[in-house]
């Protein structure tokens, strides 16, 4: 993670999951309080569902075909003011012509109770493959958009959103 | 201090140790290389940055960064702290300084969550910050060891200096920053034990005290701006009503006067003093749009509650066996209802943000506790984009929770955009801040209980009707139907009790909600542990060796710190004649609190505390002084609640407005207030809400023991109980 | 009964590609929350929309609750000559709407 180098090497920064990851595994080394629905008060946190993985949301779409994470970004501001309204653009410059184009985008979500935040079909007469559109977060999370294209592709994207959230989570 | 680490099942001491150096992910220092400052003149010197937390300068000033907000709670002062104590530094030499939210921004968020919530900033970056320390000092010790030509291992470090132990040669961090800084950080360290910390656990003073006693601090509302203009701002005193219309011919020309604006939800007025704009406002006679919330009253919301607990469809908290049969079944059955009013925060400072927009670019000084969160909401009520945006850190005086919504960023905001680039000071009047607060829920709570004949619990049935305030604040989807906060401490409570049923009645109503200090924390436990008290009674048992019962073996911490407390307040030993006392204990935000209150109650129902005994497991106590302010401050703000704290609805208004209603406490009433720090070491918990938890319950248990009167709700005012001059 | 719009733009010329803004109002209940008497709203959220330039389908979305509350959408057209653009959704619930464009589409010679 951290390159090797000389006296002038520009280190760069690293994408610091903390926050998510930090909420979420919090090392509670606690005796005697037993895991109930809604856990100890340690763990109120805005969790619905589980933190998913890549893996997880991608191999069942995918199914080992040709994967690329190129051609296909995904915008969205890092920081959410609102997880209610965040606006998000998926943006490629994979081809819409008659011999190639992208069929489908699947928009993922690593951590909402419903994955698959919407499915866009597209085609040749789509011109070109950039939509946006506004989204729900149940969290700080990423969120991943998937291409399929007519030639059985796919090209993906992944972007890390943190939700402040209007107010606290667990207590003041 | 003890500092004895205990082995849980969970996690042995070496698998933390691993855990703190070898996940790399989590071990993020991310280097984030801000522009090097060249010196203004020969005489200034230039840090070397070993990581984005530390830099080091060459005349030994260590400056640690501080990432998120100081309200008073002293996390400014731990948690740098932790990061000092790894580094080694000489903490005479430390100067702590605020990281931004648009440096978090650009770094990809170096400095991780920035928001001072949930009692959790040691908590959850004591690990990320000792990392930081440690990394940084590995790498002094490389340096020195590749300066002096010696082997890494041969090396230690001490107050800032590092030594070759066979020859007790010596550098000190400012010799040797510049080569530390061109170093790689190690992929991983080695954590200090415990036993050897030298910083962490001593009461070192806050480091903004200073400034607070000469008057130097400056808050949020402190702060000035050339051409400043103000604002005072008016919401609908029924909650989600809109402006109908408005007349502002009387103050419209008026002297100062720059605007007056009508943004649908507030009305606002901008002038060149906030007196001028405040004193407009109220000439300015508007009319508002209420719609059905003008209906509420405080009796309609407490009937809505009592509603919710003969719901028979509701959201389990918990389930072991089966309480309802058996408690169907039982020839007796202890009953008892619980209730807690809506309470507002009453931060001293009240709301106050100050937004500057200048073309694409804006800048914010804003009372609040979660600075990325100001950054977002102002950057997309402004329309500006987030990297044009500078949140400056200020002190806040006081947030307890409250600052955490952002409601009045976007009210400035809006302000802001409609005066042209000039900086505006939004400030809400007392009467504005206590009647737009986002209060701590009402809360009815039932508990139902068997006892077996040497008083064990057969079963127990707590059922909780309360609005819920992630549904209604955060518009969050619930877990199963249930909201956390409104059972805390109940759902997760660690008596033995083989039929347990907790479940939760969902009552939002268009009272807004959030999260008040210690939020489920300041009112469950009154229920829980006055109720335990209750069954003791019923069993004919001594408050504490009842607990002692009914706890676990395996409940470890709950019965180390309930035995700590009665030690400290010398349970065993019996009281002067008229002198009673109660206790409470609980968990709470990661840490075990405890209670003893000693009371006497004279025939007028004046209640004369004579000493609370207070104390909390924090796991490690990073700055015991400032765990002992926490506790003293809880006992403050604590007994102002439960003495006088309610808010009444009429109309659907909030109907308390200032001190002079919503009372706090007075000087003269203070009582003692004996402190126990009793870290039992092995987990981080929080210290700056659980504090609050156990006092209610030990005070009404306490005035049980005094008066034979059962107290089943806050504020004791409405019992006709008052606090007598200490 | 919900309220939508259409907004075309760009240049609307055969071949050119132009963006189309939609938006639908629609509270997109997720199912999750509940009303202020505690009960839960149930879910009923838009599951198929669909964009049509003529007989052609030019655009189409199945959203979920992860789309916020009035959804909208923007998205490119490679502009084909058409009169009408027609827009169809439909709900959770069975409700469907519609909303018609028409549009006058310059054809190249």
């Amino acid at each position: 993670m951290y390159k090797l180098g000389n006296n002038n090497i520009q280190r760069r920064s690293l994408l610091a999951k903390l926050g998510r990851l930090l909420g979420s595994t919090v090392p509670y080394v606690g005796g005697g309080l037993a895991t109930f629905a809604s856990g100890s008060s340690d763990a109120q946190g805005m969790y619905s569902g589980t933190l998913r993985s890549l893996p997880e949301l991608i191999d069942p779409i995918v199914k080992g075909a040709p994967l690329f994470k190129t051609r296909i970004r995904i915008e969205m501001p890092l920081l959410a003011d609102n997880g209610n309204l965040v606006s998000l653009g998926i943006k490629s410059n994979l081809p819409m012509t008659q011999n190639e184009y992208v069929q489908k985008i699947y928009l993922l979500s690593q951590r909402n109770p419903v994955v698959q935040m919407a499915l866009f079909y597209l085609g040749p007469w789509s011109g070109d493959a950039n939509i946006s559109t506004r989204v729900r977060l149940a969290g700080s999370q990423f969120i991943v958009a998937l291409a399929q294209t007519s030639k059985g592709e796919f090209y993906y994207d992944q972007f890390d959103v943190i939700v402040t959230e209007s107010a606290c989570v667990d207590g003041s | 201090m003890n500092n004895k680490i205990q082995t849980s099942s969970q996690l042995a001491r070496r698998d933390f140790l691993k855990v703190s150096s070898s996940s790399a992910a989590v071990f993020s220092l991310g280097f984030y290389m801000p522009v090097k400052a060249t010196a203004a003149n020969k005489s200034e010197l230039v840090p070397e940055h070993l990581n984005a937390w530390i830099e080091i300068y060459p005349d030994e000033r260590v400056v640690i960064r501080y990432a998120r907000v100081e309200m008073g709670q002293g996390s400014s002062t731990s948690a740098p702290m932790i990061l000092a104590e790894e580094l080694d530094a000489d903490w005479k030499q430390v100067r702590i300084e605020y990281a931004t939210a648009e440096e978090n921004l650009k770094s990809k968020r170096v400095f991780g969550d920035m928001s001072s919530v949930g009692s959790r900033t040691i908590k959850n970056s004591q690990e990320y910050l000792r990392n930081a320390g440690a990394s940084a000092r590995a790498m002094l010790i490389t340096a020195a060891a590749q300066t002096w030509g010696v082997s890494e291992s041969d090396c230690l470090t001490s107050m800032g200096t590092v030594i070759h132990k066979p020859t007790q040669k010596k550098l000190t961090y400012g010799s040797i920053c510049a080569a530390a800084a061109k170093l790689d950080a190690p992929k991983s360290v080695v954590l200090k034990d415990p036993k050897d910390w030298k910083i962490i656990g001593q009461p070192i003073k806050r480091r903004e005290i200073p400034d607070i006693v000469v008057g130097k601090i400056r808050y949020a509302i402190d702060t000035q701006l050339p051409g400043m203009l103000y604002a005072a701002v008016a919401a609908c005193p029924v909650f989600n009503g809109t402006v109908k219309s408005l007349d502002a011919s009387r103050v419209q020309n008026r002297r100062g006067i720059v605007k007056v604006l009508n943004l649908n939800d507030f009305v606002a007025v901008v002038a060149d003093s906030w007196w001028r704009a405040k004193e407009a406002l109220k000439e300015i006679s508007i009319e508002w749009e209420t719609g059905e919330s003008a209906k509420l009253t405080t009796a309609s919301i407490q009937s809505f509650l009592k509603e919710g607990l003969q719901q028979t469809q509701l959201a389990v908290a918990r389930k072991n066996g089966d309480a309802l049969g058996v408690l169907d079944k039982s020839a007796k059955v202890i009953e008892a209802e619980y209730f807690t009013p809506y309470l507002a925060h009453a931060t001293m400072e009240p709301i106050v943000c100050t937004v500057w927009i200048q073309g694409d670019s804006m800048q914010v000084w804003a009372s609040s506790q979660s600075p990325e969160a100001t950054l977002a909401t102002a950057a997309a009520t402004a329309g500006i984009d987030q990297t044009r945006v500078k949140v400056h850190p200020v002190q806040l005086g006081g947030g307890l929770g409250r600052k955490g919504a952002q409601d009045y960023t976007k009210q400035a905001t809006l302000i802001a955009k409609a005066v042209e680039g000039k900086p505006v000071k939004m400030i809400w009047t007392r009467e504005e801040d206590i009647q737009h607060d986002l209060y701590r829920p009402m809360s009815l709570i039932k508990l139902r209980a068997a006892q077996k004949p040497n008083g064990d619990l057969d079963a127990l049935h707590i059922r909780v009707s309360a609005p819920s305030i992630f549904t209604s604040l955060l518009k969050m989807p619930l877990n199963n139907g249930v909201d956390g906060q409104a059972v805390a401490s109940l759902n997760d409570h660690p008596y033995a009790v083989e039929n347990c049923l907790v479940d939760y009645a969902q009552r939002n109503t268009n009272i807004p909600v959030g999260f008040w200090r210690s939020v489920g924390h300041s009112q469950n436990p009154f229920a829980r542990e006055c109720f335990i008290d209750e069954l003791a009674h019923e069993a004919g048992l001594d408050p504490l060796a009842y607990r002692l019962q009914l706890l676990p073996a395996s409940a470890v911490r709950d019965r180390a710190i309930l035995t700590k407390i009665a030690q400290a307040a010398q349970w065993d030993k019996p009281l002067p004649k008229g002198v009673f006392r109660g206790i409470a204990e609980t968990e709470g935000y990661g840490s075990w609190t405890a209670c003893v209150c000693e009371v006497s109650v004279n025939e007028r129902s004046e209640v004369k505390i004579h000493r609370v005994v207070i104390g909390i497991d924090p796991g490690y106590a990073v700055n015991p002084d400032n765990i002992q302010a926490q506790l003293q401050g809880s006992v403050v703000h604590g007994l102002s609640a439960i003495f006088w704290g309610e808010m009444t609805i009429k109309d659907g208004r909030i109907e308390q407005s200032n001190f002079h209603d919503y009372r706090m406490m007075r000087l003269n009433e203070m009582p003692v207030v004996q402190t126990v720090i009793a870290p039992t070491g092995g987990f981080w918990g929080g210290v700056g809400e659980p504090t609050q938890a156990p006092l209610g319950p030990a005070l009404a248990n306490a005035i049980f023991a005094a008066t034979g009167k059962r107290v089943r709700s806050f504020p004791l005012k409405n019992h006709g109980f008052s606090l007598a001059k200490a | 009964m919900s309220i939508a719009r259409l907004q075309v733009l760009g240049d609307l010329r055969e071949g050119q590609i132009v963006r189309i803004r939609l938006l639908i109002q629609h509270a997109m209940d997720t199912g999750y929350l509940q009303n202020i008497s505690g009960q839960n709203i149930p879910r009923n959220i838009i599951k198929k929309i669909t964009c049509q330039a003529d007989q052609f389908e030019i655009f189409r979305v199945d959203p979920s609750s992860g789309i916020a509350a009035n959804p909208y959408f923007e998205f490119s057209w490679r502009v084909s000559p058409a009169k009408i653009l027609r827009t169809l959704w439909v709900d959770d619930i069975g409700v469907e709407g519609e909303l018609l464009t028409p549009i006058d589409v310059k054809i190249n010679s």
